[in-house]
């Protein structure tokens, strides 16, 4: 985050917090949008997951720890809404996604674009997703299904990817 | 930087590679013997039916207790999700599964098939 001078620190970290809390928001309606839509392609656990858009944000802007505690409290309120299995599936697929776009960006620094992030990022989700149900029910081939999570997070990642560059200006408006 | 060229030519690279395992897949499934496959259907983590694959013909069946959802089963040897109550539907949308590995899941009904081999 850039330094802001003449603004006191608690108000910066008010100002975190009360951006941290919208993003939560945003990613709680971005899946409601997306969940009102029929899923684009037949496979199970596979979909564009809008709501990365907020969680990206927060991993390239706000810091890892902002963007885990999005992550966290998504999970937590699916886990409200719609039971502990579903809160552990969003749970596992968002930290996955997270681990591994923060290790993308950790291991390669500002040699990596923010598109092969997002790609990655979706293909972890649905991965990270796929594995909680294997976990939780029964086990699942995961290595049938990495062709078509592999193509499906180069779509899901693509187009994620492009809607935050569309709404990056409007969001950078509003850091801290 | 959102993106940069050499990105095209991974992408490229990832979604060649993905179909060309996807079709090698293809091909080395039909060529077993599809006899033996099976599906099962799984409530919870509990196994609670058996449906073998290649019987020919077509039926539609329920498991006893979740009637909401339909199962059927096709005369080519393919299993799906025909019906359900859940509000997503991805299970139906999931479409027919015939190849051991295959699997297709109604979360909110707490249900899962799958295909395996004997």
């Amino acid at each position: 985050m850039k330094e802001q001078s003449g603004v006191p620190a608690t108000i910066k970290k008010t100002r975190l917090l009360a951006l941290t809390a919208m993003l939560f928001a945003v990613s709680i309606v971005l899946a409601a949008v997306e969940n009102s839509f029929p899923p684009p392609i037949a496979v199970p656990g596979i979909r564009f997951g809008l709501s990365n858009i907020a969680v990206m944000y927060a991993l390239f802007f706000l810091g890892k720890r902002r963007a885990f505690m999005t992550a966290v409290l998504k999970a937590l309120f699916v886990f409200c809404t719609r039971g502990a299995v579903a809160g552990a599936v969003s749970l596992c697929g968002g930290v996955l996604a997270l681990a591994v776009m923060s290790l993308a960006v950790v291991l390669f620094q500002k040699k990596i674009s923010y598109l092969m992030i997002s790609v990655a990022g979706a293909v972890a989700h649905n991965l990270g997703q796929l594995a909680a149900v294997s976990l939780i029910y029964t086990s699942l081939s995961l290595w049938a299904y990495l062709p078509v999570l592999l193509i499906a997070g180069v779509a899901a990642g693509t187009v994620t990817a492009s809607l935050l560059r569309l709404v990056l200006p409007v969001l950078r408006r509003l850091e801290p | 930087m959102f993106f940069k060229k050499s990105d095209f030519m991974s992408i490229a690279a990832i979604i060649a590679v993905s179909a060309a395992v996807w079709a090698a897949r293809a091909a080395y499934n039909g060529a077993l013997p599809g006899a033996s496959a099976k599906a099962e259907i799984y409530y919870e983590a509990e196994l609670v039916e058996t449906v073998a694959l290649n019987v020919g013909g077509d039926r539609t069946f329920s498991i006893p207790r979740h009637e909401n959802v339909v199962f059927r089963l096709y005369g080519d040897g393919s299993i799906c999700f025909a019906q359900s109550d859940c509000p997503d539907k991805i299970c139906v949308h999931s479409g027919r599964l015939r190849h051991a590995g295959e699997s297709a899941a109604c979360l909110p009904n707490k249900l899962i098939l799958k295909i395996v081999t004997e």
